[in-house]
């Protein structure tokens, strides 16, 4: 089920008279976990065995993990459960990804290995629940946090249907106690969750599906032999479109939690106002770089163990970050690409410059300082530090070409083509009408998101007057009832 | 170290705002006044509710073909037949009903395809030919689109489809291609660089579709020859695609497929026909001089055995005039489909249930 679906809105509204019926906390829980269950099923019923496989396993094993005194027990334990847990994930993600590759090398080898194509169907969401129920079992066996105590709760946690399939990434201290105690939202979160679903739909509805998504498609489905002024206008309709449609996913998801009284932790903060690639880490797909972080580039070392492993630990998180998002190299590539973006900025970061400071008497005198991206004296969003922003998001745009391309001839095709290298094989691709559609839309995210970076909605709404609010939120939602774009599916659903 | 800068946790910041309970009233009566005006208003303007015609509504009736051969016919093609053929004529004379999956402006053979290679359709099968996009490459992504959508529909999509179709009834604006911000946006008429494939503006009441999938023109279009000519300058502009005739071995490549995907069909019992719909005008003319009848329409009879109806062959359909060229009025699509029900129980080429038939 999409939140942008007939289905949902009927659901929904089902959802929020149960969730405010008089009756007992427990059988709000069943409620809420009957119609997760119930939204997941919407897509393929019989993946649903698959969550609930992975919920009771992970339930006990936490559970054991947490208990079992002896440490190689509880690393048998922990084996297990991740051969579990990623073996699912590498079956149904990766398996055609894997043989093909397989079936490539021992080709290479002169080996005449030739197998059927499996026809595996992936299980939606199948990376962000796998991730949510990993981070439960690591965090047991290193007691980090103490065993959810009901299989109830736990299974909510797993299941509970806001962040389900997209996110965001939860880990338990976030969500489960909001399951120990009554939730039922407030009239003001009612309200505030309203407004972000309002505002996460009109960003997936309008601005991904209507405005940008027919152009990117246009332009990804030519095969990307155009002139420079297609091929941008291709590429940064992508780029808007993908940041639209998942922080759209985020936003709604947050919303609809918020109705039911629950919180759920902020996935994007204005990420193409980033000021350099740490930045932009820090805003975007926030859940997914902080997992990877505390999960993956931390145990494997982080920064604790030299500048050389520094620099290999951060490529291979980006590495394997890019690998989570698909099936194909393409996505290494991307996050390969990042990893590079990170290794330069580190290394200008890192390196100690010389300049010329004036002291108090009024004489110049050399003083040293740390290297950035970003000149250190720039305070965060002043008008003349938003050239590095734009320049952020210029090179983020390149690494989307990867991102979005089927193959990587694919790719440097249209890389040629963004500089003018590749002559156009036929004639302007690009309506009028959809290259102002890019402009006017991708300007006035970059302005908004320039003058949003340090803020929040919520927080921007309460400072308004009532009828401001009021205004722009009718605008939204006619604009989402103009789109008349239902039921399309969200990008990060395919991870 | 530059992951760590990566919060981990949300700061629970969102909760300590407002959003005040005014504003949602406010928004919600400027919601409702705005679309009762824009629904009068496109009212008074003579727009009537239709249903888009999108892989939700083909997937639909895709999913109806298995009925027994005595109980429908399905038919595809072009636009052509979506509006020739009035399916309340049909069913009223052959006392069966017309499944259409017939989709606008792409060619047939992805649906003959995906019908040939379900192993349980085995029913009547009517293919309508527009020469044009029957020999044509199989760009037209709309097809698969829609076959792509029917064997993968999720539960959620068959309820949102149904929760759809009383909405999409009772408003005008519900009308993605016409009142959706991109098919305003379209109408706009922005000036495209030379070469740019043109956003094709159809009038309102050229392609009013039905839930049933027929098309029909309006009672205003048909009356109205500035409409007319205003669809067929848009033949006008397709008239500029320099891509030629499919001849020489792409041509054999689409009759074996044919060939094949009939001969499938055939063999589990089910019974093919191809029909010719009537065009006119220069329109005719192109279709005459660019796909001449023996090497297109004969060979593909020839090859698939197939018997077919071409239209200029039978007085009753001869003489049909279509008012923009190429898709006939409700009026002309009853007299179109009295004669095809005609010769089709004339001839014995399909077989109908003939017990309550008229």
């Amino acid at each position: 089920m999409v939140f942008n679906s007939y289905t949902f809105v009927a659901f929904f509204a089902i959802m929020l008279v149960l969730h405010n019926l008089p009756i007992s906390w427990k059988a709000k829980k069943v409620n809420l976990l009957l119609a997760s269950y119930i939204f997941y099923a919407a897509w393929n019923p019989p993946f649903i065995l698959l969550l609930w496989l992975s919920t009771v396993v992970d339930f006990f094993v936490g559970r054991a993990l947490y208990t079992q005194p002896k440490k190689a027990k509880r690393r048998l334990l922990l084996v297990l459960s991740l051969i579990g847990n990623l073996g699912m994930l590498c079956f149904f993600k990766y398996g055609g990804f894997i043989l093909e590759n397989f079936v490539h090398l021992t080709n290479v080898l002169g080996i005449d290995f030739h197998p059927a194509k499996p026809n595996i169907i992936l299980p939606a969401g199948i990376s962000f629940y796998t991730f949510t129920t990993l981070c439960y079992t690591v965090d047991m066996y290193k007691k980090k946090s103490e065993p959810v105590k009901s299989m109830l709760d736990f299974s909510l946690f797993v299941t509970f249907f806001p962040h389900l399939v997209a996110g965001p990434i939860v880990r338990p201290p976030q969500l489960v106690p909001q399951f120990e105690h009554e939730h039922k939202a407030t009239r003001q979160q009612l309200l505030d969750g309203l407004l972000l679903l309002s505002l996460g739909l009109f960003m997936k509805v309008v601005c991904a599906d209507t405005l940008l998504a027919g152009t990117a498609d246009t332009f990804f489905g030519s095969g990307g032999i155009t002139g420079p002024l297609d091929a941008w206008a291709g590429v940064l309709a992508f780029s808007g479109q993908i940041f639209f449609d998942f922080a759209g996913y985020s936003t709604s998801a947050i919303g609809v939690a918020m109705c039911l009284g629950f919180i759920l932790p902020q996935n994007f903060l204005y990420p193409y106002a980033a000021i350099g690639f740490s930045d932009f880490w820090r805003r975007w797909h926030i859940t997914l770089s902080s997992w990877l972080r505390d999960y993956l580039y931390i145990p494997l070392g982080g920064n604790r163990e030299g500048k050389f492993r520094t620099y290999i630990n951060i490529m291979i998180t980006m590495l394997i970050g890019g690998l989570w998002h698909g099936a194909n190299w393409t996505f290494v590539a991307w996050g390969g690409l990042h990893g590079i973006y990170l290794w330069v900025e580190k290394a200008i970061r890192d390196r100690p410059v010389k300049r010329l400071a004036v002291t108090a008497n009024g004489t110049h005198v050399e003083v040293v300082e740390t290297a950035s991206v970003v000149p250190v004296d720039i305070p965060r969003k002043r008008p003349k530090s938003f050239p590095y922003a734009l320049l952020t998001f210029l090179l983020i745009c390149v690494t989307w070409v990867f991102f979005r391309s089927p193959t990587f001839t694919e790719a440097w095709r249209i890389l040629h083509s963004m500089v003018g290298q590749s002559p156009p094989s036929g004639p302007p691709l690009l309506a009028t009408a959809d290259l102002i559609k890019v402009g006017v839309v991708i300007s006035l995210m970059l302005i908004f998101h320039w003058f949003m970076r340090n803020t929040t909605v919520l927080k921007t709404a309460g400072k308004m007057p009532w009828w401001a609010v009021g205004l722009i939120w009718s605008v939204l939602l006619i604009l989402i009832m103009l789109s008349q774009q239902t039921g399309k599916a969200f990008i990060y659903f395919q991870f | 170290m530059l992951l760590t800068y990566i919060p981990g946790f949300l700061n629970f910041s969102l909760m300590q705002t407002q959003v005040s309970g005014k504003s949602a009233i406010l928004a919600l009566v400027l919601v409702l006044l705005f679309f009762t005006s824009w629904e009068l208003y496109l009212r008074h303007k003579g727009v009537t509710p239709d249903y888009d015609d999108g892989p939700e509504l083909w997937a639909h009736f895709r999913g109806k073909v298995y009925e027994s051969a005595d109980k429908q016919t399905v038919f595809i093609g072009s636009s052509r037949i979506k509006y020739d053929l009035d399916i309340a004529t049909w069913q009223n004379l052959t006392n069966t009903n017309a499944i259409q999956l017939a989709m606008v402006g792409s060619s047939p053979r992805h649906m003959l395809t995906d019908l040939a290679n379900d192993q349980n359709f085995k029913g009547k099968l009517v293919v309508d030919v527009t020469e044009v996009l029957f020999f044509s490459k199989r760009g037209n992504p709309k097809p698969d689109e829609g076959i792509n959508y029917y064997k993968h529909r999720t539960p959620a999509q068959r309820v949102s489809f149904i929760l759809d179709k009383p909405i999409e009834s009772s408003f005008a604006f519900l009308n993605e291609d016409k009142y959706s911000i991109n098919g305003m946006l379209g109408s706009l008429h922005i000036k495209d660089r030379p070469g740019v494939y043109p956003f094709l503006d159809f009038p309102v009441g050229f392609e009013l579709n039905m839930f049933n999938r027929q098309n029909m023109m309006s009672a205003d279009f048909v009356a109205d020859t500035n409409q007319h000519n205003q669809v067929k300058a848009i033949w006008g502009l397709l008239k500029g695609d320099p891509t030629p005739p499919m001849s020489g071995k792409p041509l054999d490549s689409v009759m074996q497929s044919v060939k094949a995907d009939v001969a499938k069909i055939k063999a589990r019992g089910g019974e093919v026909i191809f029909t010719r719909t009537p065009s006119n005008g220069f329109f005719l003319m192109a279709e005459q001089h660019m796909y001449p009848r023996p090497a297109y329409w004969d060979r593909l009879l020839k090859e698939t055995s197939c018997k077919g109806i071409y239209y200029a062959d039978y007085p009753a359909m001869a003489s049909l005039q279509c008012p923009e060229f190429s898709h006939l009025t409700p009026k002309d699509a009853v007299v179109f489909t009295t004669a095809l029900v005609s010769i089709l129980k004339q001839d014995k080429w399909l077989s109908f249930n003939t017990a309550g038939t008229k």
